[in-house]
């Protein structure tokens, strides 16, 4: 009996237990709130010591705020009623700094007064804090950008879908949760909008190009829709938060864009193959290589003018007029001398196709007539002419190129080359053009008449 | 001296369907130095559905994509209904060209009159 442990008394144990439990501010108090116990714990926490609070109100521990407010009665009388009194809020310390408690106020049993505890919970209050106000500006933002958001399982079950989701596809978030959202995805692109969802558990990203469903207008629109796991290591496990942005617009442009540059590519070869074909045209007609060199030259340099007010152009339509003034002074140094050169006619515009045929035509018969023609003797007069003509739904440009003023000899020269070929048979070939050309005693006469489309005809 | 496969064309009919003037007259000469009989030539989609279906006599044709702005296709699918073989010329890409036409040789402008026959020939001795 006598090796028997000295066991200690209820009273020793709770006092050891109330004096250890530093954590925890402890003490006790009349049924004045006036203090009568104050632990080490309590000490700690709220820097008073304890000789400073005994006999000291216990309500100093509140914060001026819930003073005011006549907290320290309404928890006393919650706590006698109830028989226990919890709180989470604000206390004061001794210095007047405050840290977040969570307390509990009981009353003693003998009815004389209360017992309360209370622990520093400051540092889960902020980081409870932070969460709140993290998810409200997640929330904030998510339902404040133009982009359709939602937080999703790596499965692609949508847990959530922001109001603009719903205002865009009408599909309520009910309607929208679990797998139900594939329903505003276009029927061609759901399987490939689910696949993704198989690869994205194993790269950690979602991303894919599909047309959603807009309610308004019942159109489908092309969105860029990507996700993320919030948890990058375990995106398996991790909840997911993705958005659908509205690319239909740009798809259209981009679309568009490659349309534009496959007709350049096209264009450009076309063109190459127009050159290639002129190379070849005045080789077999020129004798010499010097010759060949001049004619071609010259041959591309007009194809250039039409190409140069083609880029400048609006709509791709050329001024006929500026088109006779480009053609004309490009081979006449030193410009168009008014007095020999006449050139009226109403604003007409043509089409590419009709001004590139119809500028190797000009140009063919201005070097003509600076070889052989109306530039070639100063007596010698040129008057370009066109007049619009409309024939029912049928429009037409007539241009009339006519030289006078010359003494050539009489009869067809003997000139079949390439400019008569282009004229005779080029513009009617090409344009639907009708053409006649003669070569008058008093120099050339040509007439041309091209068919404008719809399309191309302006008003004059 | 020409490829032996090109004898293929020799007095053969085809057609020629190209909307510029010069391309298209090139073409013509090419085929008859050849030895082929050309068809044409004509520049729009009218002009060649129309001697598609006057003509009895026709073993292949060469079709420009782009006819003024309008895509050849229907004449290809006429002369696909009347089996008869063609080449396409043109300044488009293969990615350009609908997939149905994926198995039509294509002659990327500008062209090289040679290619262009050797093409057609192995159209026409398939």
């Amino acid at each position: 009996m006598s090796n028997r442990p000295v066991l200690p008394s209820d009273a020793e144990l709770f006092e050891l237990i109330v004096e250890s439990a530093t954590d925890f501010a402890i003490f006790t108090m009349d049924i004045d709130r006036v203090i009568t116990t104050w632990n080490a714990g309590a000490e700690r926490l709220f820097g008073y010591s304890e000789p400073e609070m005994i006999g000291a109100s216990a309500d100093r521990v509140f914060t001026p705020e819930d003073h005011a407010g006549g907290l320290p009665e309404l928890e006393a009388k919650q706590a006698s009623a109830a028989g226990r009194a919890n709180d989470e809020r604000w206390h004061q310390r001794k210095d007047g700094s405050q840290f977040w408690a969570s307390g509990l106020m009981m009353p003693l049993k003998d009815g004389r007064g209360f017992v309360k505890i209370a622990r520093d919970r400051t540092e889960q209050h902020t980081a409870n804090e932070h969460l709140r106000e993290s998810e409200e500006r997640f929330r904030l933002l998510a339902t404040s950008i133009p982009q359709l958001v939602f937080r999703t399982r790596v499965d692609g079950e949508r847990t959530w879908g922001s109001p603009q989701w719903i205002d865009f596809t009408g599909l309520d978030l009910e309607a929208s949760i679990g797998l139900g959202w594939l329903d505003a995805i276009h029927p061609d692109d759901r399987d490939a909008t689910r696949d993704r969802w198989h690869e994205a558990a194993e790269t950690g990203d979602y991303y894919i190009e599909h047309r959603v469903w807009r309610q308004r207008d019942g159109e489908y629109r092309w969105h860029q829709t990507r996700a993320k796991p919030i948890d990058k290591i375990h995106p398996v496990t991790s909840e997911w938060v993705g958005t659908s942005a509205d690319i239909h617009d740009l798809r259209g442009l981009k679309d568009r864009q490659q349309m534009l540059l496959a007709e350049l590519q096209h264009r450009t070869r076309n063109l190459l193959a127009v050159v290639g074909s002129i190379a070849n045209r005045t080789a077999r007609n020129d004798v010499s290589l010097d010759d060949f060199r001049k004619d071609f030259q010259s041959r591309l340099r007009s194809l250039s003018i039409v190409q140069t007010l083609l880029s400048r152009g609006e709509h791709e339509l050329i001024d006929l007029r500026v088109l006779v003034d480009s053609e004309l002074s490009a081979h006449l140094d030193g410009g168009i001398a008014a007095d020999r050169v006449e050139i009226t006619g109403p604003r007409v515009t043509l089409g590419a196709n009709a001004a590139q045929a119809l500028g190797l035509a000009l140009h063919e018969l201005t070097t003509n007539a600076v070889k052989y023609g109306a530039l070639s003797q100063p007596s010698g007069r040129l008057s370009v002419t066109w007049d619009r003509q409309t024939r029912g739904p049928e429009h037409a440009v007539k241009l009339e190129w006519q030289e006078f003023g010359l003494e050539l000899p009489s009869g067809e020269p003997d000139r079949k080359g390439y400019g008569r070929e282009l004229i005779e048979r080029a513009l009617p070939y090409q344009l639907k053009a009708m053409t006649s050309l003669e070569f008058r005693p008093t120099g050339v006469y040509c007439a041309i008449t091209v068919p404008i489309p719809d399309s191309d005809w302006t008003d004059g | 001296m020409a490829e032996p496969s090109i004898q293929a064309l020799k007095n053969r009919r085809l057609l020629v369907v190209e909307d510029d003037y010069l391309l298209a007259d090139d073409l013509a000469r090419s085929l008859e130095e050849f030895g082929a009989q050309v068809v044409g030539p004509v520049g729009s989609i009218h002009d060649a559905l129309a001697l598609i279906a006057s003509e009895d006599d026709l073993d292949g044709a060469l079709l420009d994509i782009n006819l003024h702005g309008q895509h050849v296709f229907p004449v290809a699918d006429a002369l696909a209904a009347r089996e008869v073989p063609f080449v396409f010329t043109t300044g488009y890409d293969r990615v350009a060209i609908p997939e149905s036409y994926a198995d039509v040789p294509l002659c990327s402008k500008p062209t090289d009159a040679l290619r262009l026959a050797q093409s057609l020939a192995e159209e026409l001795t398939r």
